[in-house]
């Protein structure tokens, strides 16, 4: 079956399961870039080009790239990949627009998903691309080996730096649009802010529009080990009893909602902690459900 | 599964016309009406956007031309898309076509012709109506 249409199913959450079974597992991963960033910072068109320079090293890659949803209709208008041209006969590279509904993840639902299906396919790297968020989306760190962050001149002024988020999480720093006045500045505000913390994140100056520093950025993005592979081997297995626990509450809710009622309300008398709370729902989730095992 | 997924649908412009406006403005009642549009914009070529379609895995495209080239550039994308076994998509065409040429269009195998003037419900209630139905 087409790449494409597999790639439609796991958007849907139809069939997922065994389109992921009967993967093979790649011989060697994929580098998973994500590229986060405000609206209007130049993701799409900074991956445009960047994907000039990957080709040109002769490595396949595919983009996920990711467009907010109406919150109001549920459709959307998904534009990044206008800012992406490339060669309609080259196999090496797939575009992939996804609608991503609101929330704090400024990603598509089913973004590991797709991951694993075009590393298997195999491309050998996939950009990411999140809605234009920018202070909040870390969610897709734990999805990417690589989380490159776009800031611009005229970003705000040095208190922005200060409140927590994407800056803490990120791997590259892209100084875009440097080639516009006021790129000196909003360099030495990131590169001050970043003296004062313990991760020090590789800061390179890129304008895409002038072509200049692309090359260097995927030089460094390159450097950069990959994180999933560095990542703590049974940390996966958190995912899964999230994603379990998340199944079972559903149910509870639906089936159970008296007894999950009498937990909240005891919190809200204040005879368990927050803890306790949580405690306790794991408790009842796991008596009241009944796994296969 | 939760109801019917939503009507996927390519809108771009190919050749060398550069008036977008009337693409943006169904671009958005598409979006308003809960459907996924994927903008390709201006200045596509035929085999780009028979990729985008590819890769995008959509239901529908919908092409606007306002330079008078549709009748050489309409059936090139139409046959790129049947060599590319992508026959079941959908093709609608906008902008300025000539009444004459209408029928001929249609014989070609685009579902339909919207001209100036078209009220945008008709253009969502149309894709609503067919959309499932021309998968077959």
């Amino acid at each position: 079956m087409a790449l494409a249409r597999l790639l439609t199913f796991l958007g849907r959450e139809q069939h997922s399961e065994e389109i992921l079974r009967r993967l093979t597992p790649p011989a060697r991963p994929a580098r998973v870039v994500a590229v986060t960033g405000s609206a209007g910072v130049g993701k799409s068109t900074l991956i445009g080009k960047m994907l000039e320079v990957i080709r040109g090293q002769g490595e396949s890659v595919a983009v996920l790239a990711c467009d907010p949803q109406s919150p109001l209709s549920g459709g959307a208008l998904l534009g990044d990949r206008f800012r992406m041209p490339t060669n309609p006969q080259d196999a090496g590279v797939l575009i992939r627009s996804l609608s991503t509904p609101g929330g704090h993840g400024a990603i598509t639902e089913s973004l590991g998903a797709m991951i694993r299906l075009l590393e298997a396919f195999p491309f050998d790297v996939v950009l990411i691309e999140t809605v234009g968020a920018g202070q909040g989306d870390t969610t897709v760190r734990d999805l990417a080996d690589v989380l490159v962050l776009l800031v611009q001149p005229e970003t705000g002024d040095d208190l922005q730096w200060e409140k927590a988020g994407v800056l803490e999480v990120a791997d590259v720093v892209v100084i875009h649009k440097a080639d516009l006045p006021g790129a000196d500045r909003v360099e030495a505000q990131v590169r001050s802010m970043l003296t004062l913390s313990q991760r020090a994140p590789a800061i390179v100056r890129v304008s895409a529009r002038a072509t200049e520093g692309l090359a260097t950025l995927w030089q460094t993005i390159k450097q950069c080990p990959l994180r999933r592979l560095a990542a703590e081997p049974t940390q996966g297995l958190l995912k899964l009893a999230q994603q379990t626990l998340q199944t079972w509450f559903t149910q509870a809710q639906r089936t159970q909602s008296a007894a999950l009622q009498a937990i909240l309300e005891r919190w809200e008398r204040g005879e368990l902690s927050a803890s306790e709370t949580g405690a306790a729902v794991c408790r009842f989730l796991v008596e009241s459900s009944h796994p296969r095992s | 599964m939760t109801g019917a997924p939503p009507v996927r649908i390519v809108l771009a412009k190919v050749g060398l016309d550069g008036h977008d406006r009337g693409i943006k403005v169904v671009a958005r009642a598409l979006r308003d009406a809960g459907m996924e549009v994927i903008y390709a914009g201006l200045w596509q070529t035929p085999e780009a956007v028979v990729r985008t379609i590819a890769d995008e895995d959509a239901d529908w495209l919908g092409l606007s031309l306002l330079s008078g080239a549709h009748m050489t550039l309409v059936p090139r994308v139409l046959q790129l898309l049947r060599e590319a076994g992508l026959a079941h998509v959908g093709v609608l065409v906008g902008g300025i076509i000539p009444e004459a040429d209408i029928p001929r269009l249609v014989e070609m195998g685009v579902a339909r012709v919207f001209g100036p003037g078209t009220p945008l419900d008709e253009i969502v209630h149309f894709l609503r109506e067919h959309t499932g139905v021309a998968d077959g």
